[in-house]
């Protein structure tokens, strides 16, 4: 535990010292990575020994806020977070120094670093805090550090925009949620989690609860129709905060919504369906959206989404589980959602920054504009293979451990649930199936189009392999990646036993050993997979060798030659499963009119996918507002003697109120 | 048991039949896969288990010679003589019936579960399947847009029905049963003229282009 | 030790057997074509043809493009190994090795998508797409099939989904299981690109899915594709025909005569599916999928049904 201050400490501390040295450059740079890798090398040392070890460890001080208590734990459910944070953290600060290096001197970094620092801490506090006021107080820090870090690039308008939606999003959910705590603290009569949790609530009050805990995290987390701010923050923001945002800012969505399950306890019947049904429609949206993007970070956001939806459906088998008294299943769910946690931010992170890495190479973000750059950009483009592939939950990386866990619970379901259940369980494991296979085809889009083929665009230049400073972070990440897709014991053993303490049901070795049993299998099998591979390589090897090896174009199919320009684009591979989803994604193609001679000059085509419920629910609402807003306006003309008369008013008002009128 | 597993198998045949009507655009498909789902159909009351009577085996070679031999013989002469091969789904698409179908399926499951029935049920598979082919003919009627196709969509609407009446079967007299057939005679009868007099007036029998004399 | 022999029997089963598998559809092609056709051994001669050729590569590839066809043959290799074919076990089975098992012809399909994409060609993008559709489509109605088998065989590995069938007699749940291999017979076919799918035969590539992906491997390369090609056919087809034939022989060798026989008849019920049928429009694939879709959805209801 004291170690685990130390790095907090470290955080805030460092962060203040690069705040005031912001003018040495380098020295400023060399304390934020120093601090950064220690203090999270630190968090993920704790962590780890932390879910070795069982008990809890807790740390609490007076704090003179109102029922505040600056009281901080660890719990599996908090190291496993904890885990996640440190891993994306480190990686995308160190790459940010570099990412960031041609802004010396334009921008003061030291400010940046400051409130990267100080975003970290509160998000560790925020996994941390045991006591309602302090969650609250570190969510609202985590909120304001991350919307400076998002408008690095303030001068552009649609930064600013995307910004201020963030902002407005993210305190519309904060609002819910000091609601509900508020709700939550009153009846439990104190703001302590522990106390909260012994507290038992009335039916009525826990659907509320609920409810306003769904809202309020799920708009953090991005569920479906409230992920509208996500798809515009993404590109907005630098890269390498791109990928902590989405890495874990949302994640504390999901966190939030863990933590007040276990909280509540006994949850309505109608939680878990709910839930499954929030999964399964935020992730075949979200990968369906993000079949119609053609630029690479808005792509990227949209599959946040997609993912979210996956780690939903671990939690809704979790609830479900849990209402039905089938605990194999709920631990087994909440143990997929948990890894997949971790495994989303490892591969989106790692996705992110790869991204970024492209998008400093070549200076644009529209993949159509992209092609070939494997061979400009060699550690990028096998990165970003690497996370392109545990994406799509393949086999080998570690997407597909955190798949199986979930597909592996909704089958559980299937054989042991009743028929509501079972019918449940069907529909969320048809989504799933589906949502891998769109995942496969967007990443075959995204990698196949950036960087195979030839290149697309007009400039026709050479492109610059990034700094190392930006592909070894990338590499550290895809290390894990691969680590957990071929060892997978032991991430899958500690997901388990968070999710155990989670469900408060112990797991006894046995037990363990048999859950684990099919995780071992996996290894083996990918063993003999790579003994395969290299004979194959050996065999393939000789019977080449025996020959030279010509080299020449690609063949044209008869045609002269190959332009890049005939290459299929990111909008040609999307257009026929769009086409078939036309009706669920609001698919449209717009083409320019053919002009009516014998030579026609110039045709455009562009296609484009419109996020329905941004523009069918929530700019009617902003259209609205507005105009209330303007009639409000009114009241605030400028004039002094109005807003002297406005406080007249509100003092008769109060003296009308609060008058003692004669008994 | 022997007689119930093939029963379920032939039930489960007749709406596999009224899913792939939902799928075929062909014409001369549609009406020979409707044939075979009325000879499986008229297979059934022997699949029903008890002894063969004159009962049953006047439905059988009632339904063989109207559903099988006669009514699919004057489709395939309408079809040939307005000289149409293909169906167009309508608003629908092909996709969307067939999921539209898979839907039904499971509604008709549900409502059979609710459903109580007094007598003999003979199959749990009976009632759904009754309903689901009965829904699905309507779907057909619905999602199609030559006369053809409704017809066989109300065909298959009728096929529904008959399995409905199977339960009832020791209790309907025969002469009810006549009637039946008989309707559905005089009914295919009369919508064979209308086809032709469209076919006439307008030169084809496209039933969406009807809406162009409404006023 | 026994598991290693029986690995490596399986291997060299699927090297040596699944070739010939494609020999008898081509036989029976030819045969209601009326004509005499390539031998039975065609594809062995081809295969031991490409291989002992010289490797041609694109300027635009990468070593994706090479890597492809060994990554996608391993993964269906490995794959035959959690699979029963027949009365043989599978080698390694546990709880949830249905899911590897669907990944890992993911992880082949993605890499040789890739090494398309991988040549800058326009055809070999339309291919690479064109598969990568259909077969995220296939793949849904493949989860559905299992999910039938999960709830009738209340397991969730495949060796007793489909190998072990105390579960299933045909009385209890016949109709369920005629539906799921009805379903699963449509998705074989969308799988291993036949007709009314895919033409393997046609010359034209604009209407090709899968010749077209692989338009320009050659060598060595190309025939690693081809075999692979067809062990996946095996392996899929031994998924089928295990379901289908319940062994009770106690006899080693005529349990494999009975496979054997059983993987032949498959192959020969496929060639007569593409001598009487006519390839789908391009734009009809997705009816076809959804249709297979629906049977395994009415297939489970039935299911359902029953277990109450």
């Amino acid at each position: 535990m004291e170690l685990f201050l130390l790095s907090l400490g470290i955080l805030t501390a460092s962060g203040l010292l690069v705040l005031l040295l912001g003018s040495f450059r380098t020295l400023c740079h060399w304390i934020f990575s120093a601090s950064l890798t220690l203090a999270c090398g630190l968090i993920i040392f704790v962590a780890f020994l932390f879910l070795r070890s069982d008990g809890t460890a807790n740390f609490r001080a007076p704090w003179p806020v109102p029922f505040g208590e600056f009281s901080v734990g660890l719990d599996p459910l908090s190291a496993f977070f904890l885990i996640t944070i440190a891993c994306v953290a480190l990686a995308s600060g160190i790459y940010g120094c570099a990412y960031l290096h041609s802004y010396h001197g334009k921008k003061n970094l030291g400010v940046h670093y400051f409130f990267y620092l100080w975003l970290i801490a509160s998000l560790v506090l925020v996994v941390t805090a045991k006591n309602a006021i302090l969650f609250l107080v570190a969510w609202e820090f985590m909120a304001i550090f991350a919307y400076f870090l998002l408008t690095f690039y303030d001068e552009k308008r649609s930064v600013r925009r995307a910004g201020q939606l963030y902002l407005i999003a993210t305190h519309c959910g904060t609002f819910c949620l000091f609601v509900m705590f508020a709700l939550m603290g009153s009846s439990a009569g104190s703001m302590d989690f522990d106390q909260m949790a012994l507290t038992h609530y009335g039916p009525v009050l826990t659907a509320v609860l609920f409810t306003l805990g769904l809202i309020g995290f799920g708009v953090k987390a991005g569920f479906f129709p409230v992920h509208i701010w996500l798809p515009h923050a993404h590109p907005a923001a630098p890269s390498h905060i791109s990928a902590l945002f989405s890495g874990f800012l949302i994640k504390t969505g999901i966190y939030g919504l863990l933590r007040i399950i276990f909280i509540i306890k006994d949850l309505p019947a109608w939680s878990g369906p709910v839930v499954l049904v929030i999964g399964a429609v935020s992730g075949v949206l979200g990968v369906l959206y993000a079949l119609g993007q053609h630029e690479i970070k808005r792509l990227l956001a949209y599959h946040s989404i997609e993912n979210i939806g996956i780690i939903t459906l671990g939690i809704g088998m979790g609830l479900l589980g849990n209402a039905t008294h089938h605990e194999t299943i709920a631990l087994i769910g909440y143990s997929g959602a948990l890894l997949h946690v971790l495994n989303h931010a490892i591969f989106k992170c790692l996705l992110f920054l790869s991204a970024g890495s492209v998008i400093r190479s070549t200076g644009t973000g529209d993949i159509d504009e992209m092609g070939g750059l494997l061979k400009f950009l060699p550690f990028t483009g096998h990165l970003f293979l690497i996370g392109s592939l545990s994406i799509c939950g393949l086999p080998l990386f570690n997407g597909f451990v955190s798949e199986w866990l979930v597909f592996r619970s909704l089958f559980d379901g299937v054989v042991h649930l009743d028929k509501f259940g079972i019918i449940l369980a069907v529909m969320s494991l048809v989504s799933l199936a589906l949502i891998g296979g769109l995942a496969a085809i967007c990443f075959a889009k995204a990698f196949g189009v950036i960087f195979l083929g030839q290149n697309r665009s007009h400039a026709n230049g050479v492109y610059k392999e990034n700094p190392w400073m930006m592909w070894v972070p990338m590499a550290f990440l895809a290390v894990i990646c691969v680590w957990i897709g071929l060892f997978p014991k032991t991430m899958v053993s500690f997901s388990l036993t968070s999710a155990a303490s989670f469900i408060s049901k112990e797991i006894i070795p046995a037990e363990m050993d048999s859950l684990l049993q099919p995780i071992s299998f996996f290894t083996k099998v990918f063993g003999v997979f790579f003994l395969v591979l290299s004979l194959l390589i050996l065999l393939r090897f000789f019977l080449i060798k025996r020959y030279p090896v010509r080299l020449i174009g690609t063949w044209a199919c008869g045609y002269e030659l190959l332009a890049p320009r005939m290459q299929y684009t990111a909008s040609s591979f999307a257009e026929p499963i769009l086409h078939l989803f036309k009706r669920v994604v609001c698919f449209k193609v717009h083409r320019s009119e053919m002009p009516l001679t014998d030579f026609p000059k110039e045709l455009a085509l562009s296609s484009k996918v419109v996020d329905a419920p941004e523009h069918f629910i929530f700019s009617p609402i902003l259209v609205l507002l507005k105009k209330i807003s303007r009639v409000m306006l009114k009241l605030q003309s400028g004039y002094i003697p109005q807003y002297l008369f406005y406080i007249l008013f509100a003092l008769v008002a109060l003296l009308l109120w609060k008058f003692p009128w004669g008994k | 048991m022997m007689t119930s597993i093939w029963l379920d198998m032939a039930l489960a045949v007749i709406v596999i039949l009224a899913i792939c009507l939902l799928g075929t655009s062909r014409l001369g498909s549609i009406v020979a896969l409707f044939a075979f789902q009325s000879s499986i159909l008229a297979a059934v009351p022997f699949l029903l288990g008890g002894e063969i009577g004159i009962h049953k085996l006047v439905i059988t070679i009632g339904t063989l010679l109207v559903k099988v031999i006669f009514i699919p013989y004057m489709l395939l002469w309408a079809v040939r003589h307005v000289s149409i091969r293909r169906d167009s789904p309508g608003i629908l698409g092909v996709s969307t019936s067939l999921l539209l179908g898979g839907l039904l399926i499971a509604l008709s499951f549900f409502l059979s579960s609710k459903l109580v029935l007094s007598g003999k049920t003979f199959s749990g598979l009976l009632i759904p399947s009754a309903f689901s082919t009965l829904f699905i003919g309507f779907l057909l009627l619905i999602s199609r847009t030559k006369a053809i196709t409704q017809v066989v969509g109300y065909l298959v609407m009728e096929n529904g029905i008959f399995l409905f009446a199977l339960l009832l079967f020791e209790t309907t007299p025969l002469l009810v049963e006549l009637g039946i057939f008989l309707d559905i005679f005089v009914g295919v009868f009369v919508m064979g003229i209308i086809m032709n007099h469209i076919q006439n007036e307008f030169d084809h029998m496209d039933t969406s282009q009807l809406k162009s004399l409404k006023e | 030790m026994i598991l290693v022999v029986s690995v490596l029997l399986r291997f060299v089963a699927c090297l040596l057997f699944s070739p010939f598998l494609l020999g008898v559809i081509g036989k029976t092609k030819a045969f209601f074509a009326g004509k005499k056709g390539p031998p039975l051994l065609q594809p062995y001669y081809d295969i031991v043809k490409l291989l002992q050729k010289s490797g041609v590569y694109s300027l635009t590839t990468t070593w994706i493009f090479r890597a492809a066809p060994l990554i996608s043959m391993s993964a269906v290799l490995i794959a035959s190994f959690l699979i029963p074919f027949g009365d043989f076990k599978a080698p390694v089975q546990f709880w949830g090795d249905v899911i590897l098992f669907a990944y890992l012809f993911g992880l082949a399909r993605f890499f040789t998508v890739l090494a398309a994409l991988d040549t800058g060609s326009s055809f070999e993008g339309m291919g690479a797409n064109r598969e990568i559709v259909f077969s995220c489509l296939s793949e849904v109605v493949l989860f559905l099939n299992f999910t039938v088998l999960v709830v009738l065989s209340k397991s969730f590995s495949l060796s007793q989904m489909i190998g072990d069938r105390s579960w299933a007699s045909w009385t209890a749940v016949g109709p369920s299981l005629i539906l799921v291999i009805v379903s699963y017979f449509m998705i074989l076919l969308v799988e291993n690109s036949r007709i009314p799918i895919d033409d393997p035969a046609t010359h034209l590539e604009l209407t090709m899915i899968h010749e077209v992906m692989v338009l320009d491997h050659g060598g060595p390369d190309y025939a690693f594709i081809l075999h692979a090609s067809a062990i996946k056919l095996f392996v899929l087809g031994s998924f089928f025909v295990t379901l289908l034939i319940p062994f009770q022989s106690h006899s080693l060798v005529i349990n494999a005569a009975i496979f054997f026989a059983g993987m032949t008849g498959l192959a020969v019920v496929i060639g007569i599916v593409e001598s009487v049928r006519a390839r789908l429009r391009m734009n009809r694939i997705p009816s076809f999928i959804t249709g297979a879709f629906v049977l395994a959805l009415f297939g489970l209801i039935i299911a359902l049904a029953r277990a109450s």
